[in-house]
């Protein structure tokens, strides 16, 4: 990691305007890129499900595709970023092993689903996506360019 | 209890690697009549790991393991996860099958299959012997093997539970057959309300009051 390097954890969501915004090991976990690219200004979220409408109280809005996404929204408006003008990329939610609660559309689907529909919700055009397949992924979020580097294990960078 | 109450006492931890001990030896009786010949087993480490500190453990974030994993259910839900290191998981896989494979990231059929038997095993071992000592009934689901970074199978686990925070009963364990040791790490990660219950059942299997 470099010095403007930022990780972005499990469950947390983080902006920025230079640099990098890195998500380590993305399982069934999603990460959504929001970018304004005329300003350079963007965020990266590092999400665990789908929904929080199940939930009474969230108290960790980075935990949850729909709760996520408004919240970096928010995050980058208040930047001065231009909401009409961000695009986003989506990465991760893989199926990597059999899940416990065996249900029939696996949560990486799910939650890739769940982006998607939010995106389109609010007007946000997905411009690239690497999702689902059976490996983890590490996302690199450059902020000066848009570009979204993957590495998987035993594959080469993939560029989105 | 948040997590940072589960706090594990010396004298609980002894107790865990007691239970350790106790499945070890009945795992080792186990893979023995499996492979045919003599296999000991012994617990090097027993720990509780939260979930930040796992993949260091592993060596990394990234860092590249093997895993077995399988549901567990019962009195308590969760996830049991032996871990190999893949630099050694072709030693491993031989160990059980007779013959050595070159590349541990395609392992035969017959190799993933003799890797995920000795998960299954060790988990079912160590299951059985935590229900003879604190008396909660668990089983385990069918064995997946998963080679990946650290850190995404950890993703998966903590997806699948739903929480952000965890923590992990470590068992460490070592292998030996004639010259040749190797270790698997066997992690056990509870669902938050099956970690209350089980805190308070093994507290009161040790005579000591819960936290809950």
């Amino acid at each position: 990691m470099d010095e403007s390097d930022l990780a972005v954890g499990i469950a947390e969501f983080k902006s920025a305007g230079s640099g990098r915004l890195i998500a380590y090991g993305l399982g069934s976990c999603v990460g959504l890129t929001l970018y304004d690219r005329a300003k350079k200004l963007g965020g990266l979220a590092h999400i665990m499900l789908p929904s929080s409408r199940m939930h009474a109280q969230v108290s960790v809005r980075g935990k949850y595709v729909d709760t996520a996404v408004e919240s970096l929204m928010e995050e980058l408006g208040r930047q001065g970023a231009d909401l009409g003008r961000l695009e986003a990329k989506l990465v991760g939610g893989a199926n990597m092993f059999i899940s416990i609660t065996q249900q029939a559309v696996p949560i990486g689907m799910r939650n890739v689903s769940a982006a998607r529909e939010q995106l389109g919700a609010k007007g946000i055009k997905i411009k690239a996506e690497d999702v689902g397949g059976s490996q983890g992924r590490t996302v690199f979020f450059t902020l000066a360019d848009g570009k979204i580097e993957i590495r998987k294990l035993n594959q080469p960078i993939l560029s989105i | 209890m948040g997590y940072e109450t589960a706090k594990f006492t010396e004298f609980q931890i002894d107790a865990l690697k007691e239970i350790g001990n106790i499945g070890a030896g009945n795992a080792a009786t186990a893979l023995s009549q499996m492979v045919g010949k003599r296999v000991d087993m012994s617990v090097t480490k027993v720990l509780i790991l939260p979930a930040d500190a796992i993949a260091g453990f592993l060596g990394g974030i990234e860092k590249n393991v093997a895993a077995v994993h399988m549901p567990v259910y019962g009195e308590m839900l969760g996830v049991a996860l032996i871990f190999f290191p893949l630099e050694r998981l072709s030693e491993l896989s031989g160990m059980l099958i007779g013959k050595n494979e070159e590349d541990p990231n395609h392992l035969s059929e017959l190799g993933q299959s003799a890797i995920k038997e000795l998960g299954s095993i060790l988990t079912g071992a160590y299951l059985s012997a935590l229900f003879r000592f604190v008396h909660i009934q668990l089983i385990h689901g069918v064995p997946g093997l998963v080679i990946d970074m650290a850190q995404a199978i950890l993703d998966t686990v903590l997806v699948e539970l739903e929480q952000r925070e965890e923590i992990a009963i470590v068992i460490e364990t070592e292998f030996l057959e004639d010259d040749k040791q190797l270790t698997g790490s066997f992690f056990l990660l509870p669902e938050a309300d099956s970690l209350k219950n089980f805190f308070n059942a093994f507290s009161k299997s040790l005579g000591l009051p819960g936290n809950g």
